[in-house]
Formats: C-alpha cells, structure tokens, sequence
C-alpha cells in the first residue's frame, strides 16, 4: 500500500510538472512572457480608487477608448488603498512592458507627502507618465441658512464658522486650510469620509461652508440649495463663468485635482508610442469628451513630460506655502 | 399623481423582459449560492457581484435585488434541512425548522418560510416607499450627532439582543470596534496600528472579515464536526403548506411583518435582531409556549418573516441616509457605487427614476423568490445531498476567489484565511461573530460622528441633549441599556406571584 | 456516507415505491422521533462545553489584546476629551475590552454553557486551515489551478475520506469548473497559470 502511495505521488507530481511546463499560455502569474510585438494581450489599467468615484469613472471612460484604438481588451481593476499608493507602487514595480497601466491622481503625489511620513510618499521616479487627462475644480460652497454670500461675507463672519473638508490630505483640505490661513479666519474644520457627506453637511447647515470637487457640488449649486463662494483654479472654471477664483479674490491657493496615465519606468519606445497613440485617440472620442463635459472636467491633456514638471512644481508650491502659513495637514 | 407618478413609472422598467430575465437569473443563482454551507447572503451577495457589471446600471441593480432575496432564502433552507444557519438572522430559524424537517414536515417549513418571506418583503416595500421619502425629507437634519446616537443605539442593540453570553457579546463588539479603527485616522492623518503595512493604510474592508468570520469559519468547524454531520432528507414533498399550517402561521406573519419593518430600520443587524425578537414575541403569545423549540410552525413563520421585513426595510436608512444598517447592505451599497448609484439624501430627489427602480425591482425579486422556491427546492435539496466531502473545498475555493474579486487583492483573501481561523476559535470558545462584524460595520461610523460632533459642538457634550433627534436616540438607547435590568426586576415580581397562586391552587385542590 | 456510492453522482433518488415521508396532516413519520427524544438525542449529540480551562485562557487572550490595545493607543496620544488625539478612541475601546475580560475571567471561571472542547478532530482544522494558507501563498507564484486542486484532493482524500478515483476525478472537474466561471466567463484577474 504504502508503495502504491508513494507512486501515484509521484505520478501525480511529475503530472504537475509537466503542467507547469506547459504554462506560458494565457497565465497572468510571474514576469511577463517578453513577446516582441506591442500589445501582447488584454492590458490592465489599475485605479487606485474605489469603483464608482470619479477617479474611477475617469479611467473606464478613458480605457473605452484606448482599447478600441489598440484593438485589445483593457479592463480597469480597482485596488484601492491608501489614496491610491498602494495601486501605484505596485504598479510601479511591475515589468515594463506595457501590459500595466496605473491611472494616478496629482494629489497623491503633490499633497499627500504633506500629511504622511517621508517613507509612505509616493514619487514619479518609478514611473512613466504617458499623457495628461483632466482638471477636477475644487469649489468652497456655503449654507443658504448661513446666508454667506462671498469669502468677505466669510471673513467677516462674527460668529466662529466650522469648514467641511473632504478628508486629510485632500486637496480640499489644503485649499481650505490655505485661504483660511492667508485670510486669518479663525474657524472649526471638520473632516468628512469624502464629498457626498460633506456637500450634505453644508445642505442641512450642519457645517456652514465646505470645499468640495465641482462636480459634486454643481447639481446642488444649480438648485440652489448650496451657495458658491470662490473656486480654486488658476482661471475661472468654464462651467462657474460668475464665480470668482481665490486669486482674483486676492488669495493665493492654485489648487486642483489632476489626472494622468503612467505606466512602470522602463517603457520600450514602440510601446510607449503607441500607448500614447491610444490615449490621443481616446480623448479625441465624442463619447470621452460629452464624459468630461458631464463630469465638469476641464481637459488638461499635455504630455507625460510635462505632467511630471508640472506636479513636481506643484508639490514644491504646495511644501512652500504650507510652511509659510505653518499649515499642518495632519491635524494639530 | 405628483407622488406616484415616479412610483409607477419605476414599474415599466422593470417589467421589460431583459429585466425580468436577469431578475431571475439573480434569484436562481442567489439561492443557488446561498444554499451553500457556510455562505450567508453578504457572502453570497460579495461573490456574485462581478456577474452584474457586464450589465446596464438598471438591469444590475434588479438582478443584485433578485441575489439579494435568494441569498436570503439560500440561508433558510440549510437551517431547516442540515441545521446550518447561513447567518445570523436565520438562527432560529433552525429551532423550530430542523426538528420539523426531522418530523418529516420540511416542505411545510421551507413553503411556510417562503410564504412568510414573500409577505413580510412585501409589506415592508410598501412601507419603504411611503416612509423613504419621509425620512429623505429631514435626512438633511440629520448631523454628526444624530450619527452618532443611531451608531451607539445599533451597536448596543447588537450587544444586547444577542443570543448568548452577554459579556462575551460585548467583548466582541469592543474587538469590532477596535479593528474598525485600523488605518489612518481620518482626523489627524496619524497611522494607527497598520505597523508600515500600506494594505493596511485605508482600514481593513470588511468583506473580508465577514466572509472569514462567518464563511470560512464555518468552514473549518465543519471539517471538525463532519462526522457530526446531519445529511438532508430525500425528498422534500408538500412545499405548499395545508389551509391548517397556513391558518396557523398567519397570525405569526402578520406580527412578523409590522415588527421586522420596524426593527430593520435601526442600524446594526435589524433582520437579526428582529427574528430573535419575532421568536420571544411568538413564544409569548402562544396558548401552549412549550411547543416551541419542538417544530412549531409559528416559530418558522415569524422570525423568517420578520427577518426579511427587516432586510427590506433596511434599504431605508441605506437609500436615504447613506448608512448601511448591516452587513449585507454595506455590500449592496458598494454594488451600488459600482453601477454609479450614490445612495444618500440626493438620492431620492436627483434621480427619482433610479430611487424607484431600485425599491420597484425588490418587488419583483421578491415576487419571483416565491414563484421560484417552490418549484426549485427538490433542486437545492439534491445539491444538499452531495457529499460535504466535495462541497467543502468548493465553498472553501468559492470564499478564496470570491474574496480576491472584490478588491483584487491577495491581501484580502489572506486576511479571509485568518479571520477564518479566528471564527473557528470564537465558535470554539463560546463567542459569537455577528457582534464583532456589526461593531465593525458601524464602528468608523461612531467614532468619526462622535469627534465631529465635538468639533462642531465644541467638545461640549451636552448638546446631543439640546437637538431633538439625538435626544430622542439618546432616550431610547438608555430605555434599552436599562431593559433588560427591569425586566428582570418585573419577571421575578411576576414568578413569585404565580408560585404563590400555584400554592394557593394546590391548597384548595 | 463514505466510498459506497463514490462512483456515481452523489444524489440518491428516493425509489418511487417510497411512500415520501411527509405528509402535513399526519405528522409523525416512521422515522420521526417525538420533540422530547429529539431533544435528547441533541443534548448527547452536542459536543462538550469548553469548560473553565478554555474560559481561562480565552479571557487572558481578551486582556492581553485589551491591554497591548491601550499600550498602542497611548503611543498614538490621547489628547483630551474635548481635544481627542488619534489614541483616545481605540483605548476607550481597548479598556471596555480589557474590562469585560476580567468579568468573564470572574462570571465564567466554572466553565459555563458555550464553547466547546477540542477534539481529536481538531486536527482536521488544523490541516485545513495549513492547506488554505498554503493556497494563499502560492497562488500569487503558480496561479491558482495547482494549489486550488491540491486543496481539493487533500479535502476530498485526505479530510473527506473520499476514495482515490473519485477525489482525483472531483477535484479535476471543481478545479475546470471554477476556471470556466471565474476566468472565462467572468473575466476576473485571479492570478492563473493558464
């Protein structure tokens, strides 16, 4: 009996062996078979958002159309964490070949460092940027209850205000934290998990202001129920022709929210081209612009190079301004 | 017309045969996985999830309410043939129906429980959409402390209606609570007990704890007790209950229905909750209180009944407020993300069509659960009878897979792994899991509308008292913290006066 | 339950002669037993309580966690009520625990009604539980498909007690199925060799 085990083991393993042999087939495990020829299958775009939020809705949007002009399959997979590092670092660390994509926010690279430790900071090194995607506005709205109009109406508010922000180490949080600082208004910030709860917040005047993504907040400042203040990009947002930017209020807080697509450093220039290729496609699709036009994003599509100058100053801004007011991202 | 004009309209989308169709795929399937050992309906609900995001938002959501109610139902049928509750809320499910099925009557049981579900979900619909807009209406009133009061409310009620040690049940809401806190802390940025680990960064998911608390735990204790194994009868024969059962159980549904709408509207396990308290309510109103326990009918009709009242009617806070009450609808409100549905007070306001598809579809689902059960148990009954050797190491492999879909992640499924092996040693040391999964469900949810509101009130405490809704919340949570104190207290008055009557009986006999 | 049927599908029909066992009007079927032998035969069924021992040791485990809670909770700083920092939540939470802990060391040190004993089944979770993690390692390195059939064959064989012929087939046949339904037809990203 124990002969006949020790067999069949052995048969069932050099079964295995032979299978292992085999592989090579479709697998998804281990470094990627190095086949000359660019795409060599299905390619991945990892979003390091949870299904269903704009970051997310931003990259299927653009996937859609980047594999129709590359003629494969392009599944977007959600591994969310971490505000997106821990999708980008591994993504980062995955084989160049141009079968990965990581599709990365700005802000995790130009104000999260802000609020963490220096080792949890995510950097562009490891990265190839391809192309830039979009501009996502943040806008201050107030209670109508509260009856603020304007940031002046803010400023000089005698009574003590409390500030929704959208979460630590969020852009909403630093342009808040910025023009409250610059103008000296003493007030209470109270974080929230994300946007819909803090634009319900400002709705049932449970908080008097907050600084949410535009598109959020248009369908509620376009009923009425929530009253635009100031938005916080560098020129007026073409869907807020009325409303005033910080800067033009006299502040200085260039803060939006940017999109890219990257992919890990080491690309193969055939491969990159022809990524790059895909994504000029798909953002020249009606289908991708009536997306952003819905979604109130304002096209930002430059290139990989350009994007990675741009976040780098910005993170430099960012690093520049909180230490001159002494703003602390990471609470008190 | 203003009112139910969306109403009626909601009913035209989902009556298009797509619709229908996938309605019906997703109760076969439902209970097709939920009858599964192990897997109760969040599990169900987790695994089934990539099978709708192939398809149109509106169509998903039906087919998601169609898994939702075989999940659901999955769960009743392996508590009355194997004595293996899906999930909590159908633990008593096993009381009455398993010695029923032992006395040859499980088709009664399985028809009385299907009846009884089909009733409860319905009336609970109805009153989902009276109410739903009533409450969406001051949802907006709704602050950092009124969160706050309905969290602390859910997770002592959690603690407190539990079935077994009390203590230990408050143990286990604390260890709930605590893993809740993993991650960054939301307020100062600060890592809390991550120790470097990024996965960790954003808190542990909680599919993963449940579906290794209540799945693979599961699992792992009945490769112990197999040889314990209880295996299903043969054949299951009269699914519709007679005129006497029906007339029997009627009283017991309709109880169940009003108290599981009710009791799911609170956060923290409301079906769970309310099939313990349909039980009580049923044993106490009973002529003959001993029968239960002894294959009732009354003791499967009710809590079965409440328990989907209460699952339906928890789609209210979920839809208006944004709060899942439990759970399985913390998986539906990540379903309903994916399809681009942010349930919450816009909700209702911004996109009506959307709002009554959603509650329209339960109709339907519930609907076809009844036209379907029926038919389809002798189905179910076969899968039952494959060897347990074989089902394991499939709902072993389901759980694993499953789990990795969710977020892609391998981290996750590691983590199912060893809550599984927790779940086995909670069982082993006499701990329940349904405190520890609710408390961490609800946990986040404490803690950051508890600091809110003492940033918003200024760190001063009393005014939870001076709003009226948390102070209502507050009244109640202290009604129910000191219950069972006077409860007592009345039962003991109660017993020394009927031995008294007793003696005074006996002396005159 | 074991070989007898291993060839053939494990559903056994019940012979048409078979008068079903049920019938509503008349409740007690040949095999039924009455709800007080029911009862019985759970109470000797039913595993043994885990005792004062297990209550004991799970109770220090509680206090332990409770205890080492709070030490990290004050490591992360607590603040003041009115000003929590990020440790004054988990170590409220940690000391309910830690305190509950020592009331159950009191209240259970009989035993008690709940839990149950280890057995030398026990060890039948314990190669389970070996096997799922061993799964979990290796699927990252060799994709699914080997480890989930080792799994398979070692529960079907080994902890199952199925006969060899049938566990190889089984396990070969749950193995192409969840292949077909979670990479073919769902399309998922499971890590695969194939």
């Amino acid at each position: 009996m124990k002969n006949r085990l020790t067999r069949r083991s052995l048969l069932a393993l050099s079964a295995a062996g032979a299978v292992l042999a085999l592989s090579a087939c479709g697998g998804n495990v281990g470094g990627g078979s190095a086949s000359a020829e660019f795409p060599s299958g299905p390619i991945t775009l990892t979003v390091g958002q949870a299904p269903g939020g704009s970051t997310d809705l931003i990259a299927r949007a653009a996937a859609d159309g980047m594999a129709d002009s590359l003629g494969v399959a392009l599944p977007v997979v959600n591994k969310p964490g971490a505000n997106g590092a821990l999708a980008t670092e591994e993504v980062a660390a995955m084989a160049p070949d141009g079968q990965n994509l990581v599709l990365l926010n700005a802000s995790l690279i130009t104000i999260t460092p802000l609020a963490v430790s220096e080792e949890e900071a995510v950097s562009l090194d490891d990265l190839d940027v391809l192309m830039g995607l979009s501009q996502d506005d943040y806008v201050m709205v107030a209670s109508t209850k509260s009856g603020l109009k304007n940031f002046d109406d803010i400023k000089n508010s005698d009574k003590k205000l409390s500030f929704g922000t959208t979460g630590v180490g969020t852009g909403s949080q630093l342009a808040q934290e910025l023009i409250l600082a610059q103008a000296d208004v003493e007030g209470t910030t109270v974080p929230f998990d994300s946007g819909s709860p803090a634009l319900t917040a400002v709705m049932g005047d449970q908080v008097q202001v907050s600084t949410v993504q535009l598109g959020e907040a248009k369908p509620q400042i376009d009923a009425g129920t929530v009253t635009p203040i100031v938005v916080f990009s560098a020129e007026r947002n073409e869907f807020l022709p009325d409303v005033p930017t910080a800067i033009e209020a006299g502040y200085e807080v260039p803060v939006s929210q940017y999109r890219a697509i990257a992919a890990p450093k080491g690309l193969s220039d055939d491969a990159k081209q022809k990524l790059v290729a895909s994504i000029k496609d798909a953002v020249a699709t009606d289908a991708y612009k009536s997306f952003n036009e819905k979604n109130m994003l304002t096209p930002n599509e430059i290139s990989g190079e350009e994007v990675t100058t741009e976040w780098n100053e910005l993170a430099a801004k960012y690093k520049e301004l909180t230490d001159e007011y002494s703003i602390s991202l990471a609470g008190k | 017309m203003d009112f139910f004009g969306p109403v009626l309209d909601g009913f035209g989308t989902v009556l298009d045969p797509t619709n229908l169709l996938y309605c019906l795929l997703g109760v076969v399937i439902g209970m097709l996985i939920g009858v599964l050992p192990g897997l109760g309906p969040a599990a169900t609900i987790a695994i089934l999830l990539p099978l709708t995001y192939g398809v149109e938002p509106v169509t998903a959501i039906i087919m998601l309410a169609g898994i939702f109610y075989g999940a659901q139902y999955g769960g009743t049928i392996t508590s009355v043939l194997l004595r293996l509750p899906g999930e909590a809320s159908s633990v008593v499910t096993v009381f009455d129906g398993y010695v029923m099925a032992k006395q040859g009557r499980a088709g009664t049981a399985l028809g009385i429980a299907a009846i009884g579900s089909f009733i409860g979900g319905t009336i609970a619909i109805v009153g989902l959409t009276f109410l739903a807009p009533l409450v969406a209406s001051f949802a907006l009133d709704f602050g950092p402390p009124e969160y706050t009061a309905l969290a602390l409310l859910g997770i002592l009620l959690v603690a407190t209606i539990s079935g077994g040690s009390k203590i230990k049940a408050i143990i286990a809401a604390a260890v709930g609570l605590f893993l809740a806190t993993v991650g960054r802390d939301g307020f100062t940025g600060a890592e809390r007990f991550t120790f470097g680990n990024l996965s960790l960064a954003d808190g542990i998911d909680f599919v993963p704890i449940a579906m290794g608390l209540f799945g693979v735990g599961e699992i792992l204790y009945n490769l112990e007790e197999r040889h314990r194994a209880v295996s299903a009868p043969l054949k299951v024969a009269n699914v519709w209950p007679a005129g006497k059962d029906i007339k029997q159980a009627s009283g017991a549904i309709g109880r169940g229905s009003v108290l599981g709408f009710f009791l799911g509207i609170l956060p923290g396990g409301g079906a769970t909750i309310s099939s313990l308290a349909s039980y009580a309510l049923e044993k106490k109103t009973a002529k003959d209180p001993s029968r239960f326990g002894k294959g009732a009918i009354e003791g499967v009709a009710g809590p079965e009944t409440a328990n989907n009242a209460a699952a339906t009617s928890s789609f209210i806070p979920l839809l208006t407020l944004g709060i899942p009450a439990n759970a399985t609808m913390a998986i539906i409100f990540g379903a309903l993300l994916i399809q681009g549905v942010t349930p919450g007070p816009q909700l209702i306001s911004n996109d009506p069509e959307l709002f009554w598809g959603v509650v329209n579809s339960m109709y339907i689902g519930n609907i076809l659960l009844l036209i379907m059960s029926i038919p389809l148990i002798g189905v179910f009954v076969r899968i039952l009878r494959i060897r347990a050797a074989i089902l394991a190491p499939i709902t072993a492999l389901i759980t694993l897979l499953g789990a990795y879909t969710i977020r892609n992640s391998m981290f996750d499924v590691m983590l199912v792994v060893m809550f599984g092996a927790v779940g086995y040693l909670m069982k082993k040391f006499g701990f329940e899991p349904g405190p520890l999964v609710l408390a961490f469900v609800l946990g986040s949810l404490l803690e950051s509308n508890l600091r809110r509101s003492l940033l918003v009130l200024e760190g001063d405490p009393s005014g939870f008292l001076t709003r009226p809704i948390s102070a209502t919340l507050l009244v109640v949570f202290v009604f129910v913290a000191v219950w069972p104190m006077i409860k007592s207290a009345i039962d003991q008055h109660k017993n020394r006066s009927m031995a008294v009557q007793a003696v005074n009986e006996k002396e005159n006999a | 339950m074991q070989a007898k049927h291993a060839e053939h599908p494990p559903v056994t029909a019940a012979s048409p002669a078979d008068p079903g066992p049920v019938q509503s009007e008349n409740d007690e079927s040949p095999e039924a037993l009455t709800p007080e032998e029911l009862a019985a035969q759970w109470e000797a069924e039913a595993p043994e309580r885990a005792g004062g021992v297990a209550n004991l040791a799970s109770s220090l485990v509680v206090l332990g966690l409770g205890g080492a809670g709070m030490a990290l909770s004050v490591g992360l700083g607590l603040g003041t009520p009115a000003a929590p920092s990020a440790g004054m939540w988990p170590f409220i939470v940690s000391l309910i625990a830690a305190a509950m802990a020592v009331v159950q060391l009191i209240v259970g040190r009989r035993g008690g009604k709940d839990g149950e004993k280890f057995s030398a089944m026990s060890w039948y979770t314990v190669i389970g539980f070996a096997t799922l993690i061993l799964m979990v390692v290796l699927m990252p390195l060799i994709g699914f498909e080997i480890p989930a059939l080792l799994l398979c064959f070692v529960w079907m064989r080994w902890l199952g007690g199925e006969r060899w012929r049938s566990a190889v087939l089984y396990s070969v046949l749950v193995v192409v199925a969840f292949y077909a339904i979670f990479i073919a037809a769902l399309g998922t990203t499971i890590p695969r060799l194939f």
